[in-house]
């Protein structure tokens, strides 16, 4: 897996602010999540996990390479509006604190996921385990 | 909001306890939440590298078990006719493998009034409890429900 175009946790900076790019929330999200995992929509029609779950995937798609990621430990997350149906959403995060464990660290990211209008949908604390650099 | 058949937050306790449905989390849920998230991470993906990773095989992606168990919790307790989810604080304790079988135990732990006028907030203890017995995933969520005459 050490390959050049990922990050370690050595090349985690603590305050460093990444977006991603943005995806436009369909209604085939909300019927394939739906279908997929059983929740009804929420109150703006998307289910409340939802837009979490595609920043998962907006995040490897930011303009830095990926960090190594070995588990995603926990969560602490505010719901403060409905996403839509038709939103643009995207995600904006950056390190806050960094733990070196023995063989890997941990890293707390603060993200947050906005709309086109630049309102945020949701917001909170991710706590990562993340790989150390490999010795060369 | 139209009213729908439900619970209001009159109707709640605190105490009360869920046991939801068992769901076994198979290959294809793994694949399609990574196709439908875009969470490609061989954790999820790559059988070959993860055999020799300290998880021995793929495990499921921590948000997709999270989304089953609102799923199986949503089958598991009656219907509310009008409710939020505010907040989430939440721990992935351990992994889940192809094959394994999830149930959640919920509890509500408090009720109290909330600063929106018609609602009430509710907060509920909950576990992912596998086939082993092991908790897999806990947290606590925080809602809001409506209030009856809301």
């Amino acid at each position: 897996m050490a390959t050049p175009n990922q990050f370690y946790f050595e090349d985690v900076e603590i305050g460093k602010v990444l977006e991603t790019p943005a995806m436009t929330v369909t209604d085939a999200h909300v019927a394939l999540y739906g279908g997929l995992v059983g929740v009804a929509a929420g109150p703006g029609g998307v289910q409340d996990f939802l837009p979490l779950c595609l920043s998962s995937g907006l995040g490897w798609r930011a303009p830095q390479p990926p960090v190594v990621v070995l588990a995603f430990m926990g969560f602490d997350w505010k719901f403060l509006k409905p996403a839509r149906v038709g939103d643009t959403i995207r995600s904006a995060s950056k390190t806050v604190a960094k733990r070196l464990l023995k063989e890997s660290g941990v890293i707390i990211e603060e993200r947050t996921i906005l709309n086109q209008r630049d309102e945020i949908l949701q917001s909170g604390k991710l706590t990562l385990l993340v790989a150390r650099r490999p010795a060369p | 909001m139209d009213a729908q058949p439900g619970l209001t937050f009159e109707d709640l306790r605190v105490g009360e306890e869920y046991d939801s449905p068992g769901r076994t989390v198979t290959e294809a849920d793994i694949v399609i939440f990574a196709g439908l998230s875009g969470d490609y991470n061989v954790l999820h993906t790559d059988a070959e590298y993860m055999k020799s990773s300290f998880f021995g095989e793929r495990i499921a992606h921590g948000l997709l078990v999270l989304s089953i168990q609102e799923g199986l919790l949503e089958r598991g307790r009656p219907a509310r006719a009008r409710e939020m989810l505010v907040g989430i604080k939440w721990k992935f304790k351990g992994p889940v493998k192809i094959g394994d079988t999830l149930h959640v135990r919920a509890r509500i732990t408090a009720l109290r009034d909330s600063d929106a006028p018609g609602w009430g907030t509710v907060l509920v203890e909950r576990e992912v409890v596998n086939q082993l017995g092991e908790v897999i995933q806990s947290g606590e969520t925080e809602h809001l429900v409506g209030h009856r005459s809301g």
